[in-house]
């Protein structure tokens, strides 16, 4: 038994000094951020948040973008990983002093390891427009360029407010918002895409369901009598040339209204996917595609 | 008598296996997508911004990584090396009573439930793969204790079904979860080394070296093992108290390692043979330089899934299949010609 | 003739697996020094009794005590320095080697690290000269030939060094110098190192010509035990193989050719049961 004692022996002893050793280290986070004006060098782990801090003017601060960050074209700057799998050494390797994450696992995961190691992480939640002018306003204040924060979601705000002026209230026009084809995959009503088209004056053709982007069949299809179909434009392809292969796709629904009216559009997808501050310019492209008399001039 | 194994020989074997480690985790940690050199890890910090990023990512990025590789590979390997014993079954792995599908299952929860608090700064997924690691594990013992036929066989069918009803069940809750909980899910669950916390590394640490020390001071009841429970009965093995301990303590030091960093296969199953065709199926060897051996390897595997495809990373358990399945192959066929393992 | 003290004693042994009665109000005595063969049909217990006697089965009732000892006290360790037992052949599904094999057997003896002492490698040694397989001491165990390994098995019980040795079926499987040689083995570790033997067997021809004892174990539940050559007849034999046998003399013990219908010797022998009418056919000089 003697052997026993002596590993029971070992393993507290092990486990203490852990505990004095780095336990001490738990409570102690980032406690020497800059301050907001001495914010120099800036990592955006979305696309969405690096045109949010080019509007607010610290695009030269930026040091550090994801590989899907292209707009606008000025973000010519160091890759750091991609959206999905951000690269940790890229981002430690541009030195930076604030670095800006969404809120989903991956890259909460990454600002928790990166306030563990002691950078001054900032992480926003963008999954609805409120959500979108929350976060102007907390960017704005983590890099202290609050004036021009409030000034850019006054501009997005007033520009969506035209918007519903001008399409009206009344008369919402069904819309299905594909997002995926294979299988069929529509942006459901739990979504912020679902929210532009209500700000562009259309509704949802599908009803409330489970999962926030449904698989749907064909008799949902049919079911759900859409007035107006919009694809987004899957990667850089060119728009016409989906546009035409989306009419080849939708020819199998005759009976649906939009296909008998030859209302399916398909558009940039880049605006409307990433919730950004070119919100306003993606509800238009959206609007234009319900109402395109409206948008003749 | 020169085949037998003596303390001389393990322990220079040991020791030459823990200096290449050794090596082996000094190479690695210069090895990544951004390139940092010993001279500048020890510089002074950068003038403008006051870091000195070689060092971060070396203190802070590379040694945990390299660290947790190590920990999480010895672990898997010696308990496959346990489980091999424990069922009599060279196709065995520390996946195969349902831990794999247990840990699955706890993650799934923990991000359905969508809880947010931290234990030791853990995400609750790991803290929810680990006890579903070790509830499945104690379901699958207690199924098979029930067993007509107390014993491997029954170990064995338990487990079988437990992993295909938990297996099933997961499927069923990806289908109905929201897209994005599922993603970060199958993330997890394919093998990731995020570097952890070092307070998490050194109880990691302490507990997997606890459970192979405790499985080395029975591993020669193991060896009388191999020959089936009435042998090594008969000659004086408590057989029941040997299977428990072994079976729990493999199945805890699987459970950390799952819940440190998601299911990583293969390591398991070739570890045990590699060492065991060459160095013979002793598991007073087997334990000891098997988790070096593991440890080795994973911290290979872990180092090419960053760079291979970089900027992307691969999941770990790619590499270790990959690998890890024609070093396998070659090693059986080399061991197939020599006389000895004729088997059933 | 004196007995000696017993060192197995079993007092109305019953078992059954389920509903299947196997054993039945079985009795008796085991000296010390002794070898005994246990015979019987198919299905009559004999693997059972073995089971029974090194704890791998618990009896239904009835009681054993090895040395004087119920066996219920004994602890695991305790018991294996008591029996030593060689089943059927068991391959490990791990290439061990010889010496690794037969050094198992001191698994309780190891010192603190879990290694083998000097006494234990001198031990193993001596079993592996004494069954002949030092030749192959670093051999794995599954390139040697059926009958080698059986030896190694035999010699990892005697490595055990404990007074009983309990064998299933020892020789099946084997050709006949193999057969031999093992119930050689038996017998001369019975007589130089004074091991009981307990050997079930379906031989009872090599049982007749080695062994001390033999307990006839009847599907029925009848069994009969003494000395080989008050057991064995052939009404025994047809009472409990229901086999008729030609029998010949060969010392003082009978053998016996198990003749059915459609053997070449069933019709030209005739089996006598009174020694008086007996015709003998065929005799072995003295």
């Amino acid at each position: 038994m003697n052997k026993w004692w002596w590993l029971l022996l070992i393993i507290l002893c092990w486990s203490a000094a852990g505990f004095a050793i780095f336990g001490a280290r738990q409570n102690q986070t980032c406690t020497d951020a800059p301050p907001p004006t001495q914010v120099t060098r800036i990592v955006s782990m979305a696309p969405n948040l690096t045109e949010i801090l080019f509007m607010l003017g610290k695009g030269e601060k930026i040091v550090g973008v994801t590989t899907d960050s292209d707009y606008p074209a000025a973000a010519k700057i160091p890759k750091v990983g991609t959206f999905w799998q951000p690269n940790i050494e890229a981002v430690i390797s541009a030195k930076p002093n604030l670095v800006i994450t969404l809120g989903f696992e991956q890259q909460r995961n990454l600002a928790r390891r990166l306030k563990r190691i002691g950078y001054n992480c900032l992480t926003v939640n963008i999954e609805k427009v409120s959500g979108l002018f929350d976060a102007i306003e907390k960017i704005g204040a983590a890099t202290a360029t609050q004036s021009q924060a409030n000034l850019l979601v006054s501009h997005i705000k007033k520009k969506l407010d035209e918007l519903c002026a001008s399409v009206g209230r009344d008369h919402r026009i069904k819309v299905l918002y594909v997002v995926q084809r294979q299988p069929l995959r529509v942006a459901g009503r739990d979504t912020f895409i679902n929210e532009m088209i209500e700000l562009a004056g259309g509704e949802n053709a599908v009803g409330p369901t489970v999962h926030k982007y449904p698989p749907i069949g064909a008799e949902q299809v049919y079911a759900c009598r859409a007035d107006v179909i919009i694809e987004p434009t899957m990667g850089q392809k060119d728009l016409t040339a989906q546009q035409d292969s989306t009419l080849e796709y939708w020819s199998k629904f005759k009976n649906v209204p939009a296909v008998a009216n030859k209302r399916i559009y398909v558009i940039n997808g880049d605006t409307v996917s990433r919730l950004g501050p070119r919100l306003d310019r993606a509800v238009e492209a959206i609007a234009k595609c319900l109402r395109p008399e409206l948008f003749e001039n | 008598m020169e085949g037998l194994l003596t303390p001389k020989k393990l322990i220079i074997r040991f020791v030459s296996a823990l200096i290449i480690l050794a090596a082996v985790m000094f190479i690695c940690s210069f090895v990544g997508t951004e390139s940092i050199s010993l001279k500048r890890i020890f510089g002074p910090a950068d003038l403008q911004t006051a870091v000195n990023p070689d060092y971060e990512i070396f203190v802070h990025v590379r040694l945990p990584r390299i660290i947790l590789a190590a920990i999480v590979g010895a672990a898997l390997a010696c308990s496959g090396v346990v489980f091999q014993a424990l069922l009599r079954n060279p196709l065995a792995d520390p996946y195969i009573l349902g831990i794999s599908s247990g840990a699955g299952l706890g993650a799934i929860i923990a991000v359905l439930s969508g809880l947010s608090w931290t234990l030791l700064g853990r995400s609750p997924i790991a803290v929810f793969a680990f006890a579903g690691a070790l509830g499945t594990v104690w379901l699958v013992w207690f199924i098979g204790s029930l067993a007509q036929k107390p014993g491997t066989i029954g170990l064995l069918l338990a487990g079988v079904v437990v992993n295909a009803f938990f297996s099933a069940l997961i499927m069923f809750l990806i289908s109905v979860a929201k897209s994005q909980q599922v993603h970060a899910t199958i993330f997890w669950l394919m093998g990731n080394m995020a570097e952890e916390d070092f307070l998490v590394l050194w109880l990691g640490a302490g507990c997997v070296t606890a459970g192979i020390l405790t499985l080395f001071y029975i591993s020669p009841q193991l060896n009388a093992l191999c020959f089936g429970g009435n042998d090594a009965r008969s000659m004086g093995v408590n057989v029941a108290a040997t299977r428990t301990i072994a079976f729990a303590v493999a199945a805890f030091i699987t459970a950390v390692a799952v819940s440190l960093s998601g299911l990583i296969g293969f390591v398991g199953l070739v570890i045990p043979h590699g060492v065991r065709l060459a160095l013979g199926p002793d598991h007073r060897q087997l334990l000891p330089i098997g988790a070096v051996v593991g440890a080795i390897f994973l911290i290979v595997a872990d180092t090419l899934a960053r760079v291979v495809v970089a900027p992307a990373q691969l999941p770990v358990g790619v590499v270790t299949a990959i690998v890890g399945g024609p070093i396998f192959l070659i090693l059986l066929i080399k061991h197939c010609r020599k006389v000895g393992w004729s088997g059933k | 003739m004196v007995r000696q003290m017993s060192i197995i004693e079993a007092n109305k042994l019953s078992f059954a697996y389920r509903e299947a009665e196997a054993l039945r109000d079985l009795s008796f005595e085991v000296s010390r020094g002794s070898f005994l063969a246990i015979a019987g049909p198919n299905g009559a217990g004999k693997t059972t009794l073995l089971n029974l006697l090194c704890k791998t089965l618990k009896p239904k009732s009835g009681s054993i005590k090895i040395d004087a000892v119920p066996i219920e006290s004994y602890s695991t360790k305790a018991l294996a320095a008591k029996v030593a037992v060689v089943r059927q052949e068991v391959l490990p599904v791990f290439g061990f080697s010889v010496i690794e094999t037969v050094l198992m057997a001191r698994t309780s003896h190891y010192n603190q690290l879990g290694f083998e002492t000097e006494l234990d490698k001198k031990i193993a040694n001596e079993a592996l000269e004494a069954t002949d397989t030092a030749q192959f001491a670093l051999r794995a165990l599954g390139s040697l030939s059926g009958g080698e390994r059986q030896r190694v098995f035999i010699a990892r019980a005697i490595a055990q060094n404990a007074p009983i040795l309990l064998l299933d079926e020892p020789t099946s499987f084997l050709d006949l110098k193999h057969q031999v040689g093992i119930y050689d083995l038996l017998k001369t570790a019975q007589l130089e190192k004074g091991k009981t033997i307990l050997a079930v067997t379906h031989d009872i021809n090599l049982a007749a010509q080695y062994c001390d004892e033999i307990l006839l174990l009847g599907a029925d539940g009848n069994y009969h035990i003494g000395e080989t050559k008050d057991v064995l007849s052939p009404e025994q034999i047809k009472k409990v193989f229901g086999v008729k046998t030609f029998v010949g003399r060969l010392g003082q013990e009978k053998f016996f050719i198990p003749l059915g219908k459609f053997a070449k010797g069933s019709r030209l022998t005739v089996v006598e049961p009174d020694s008086n009418k007996q015709k003998k056919l065929w005799h072995m000089p003295p």
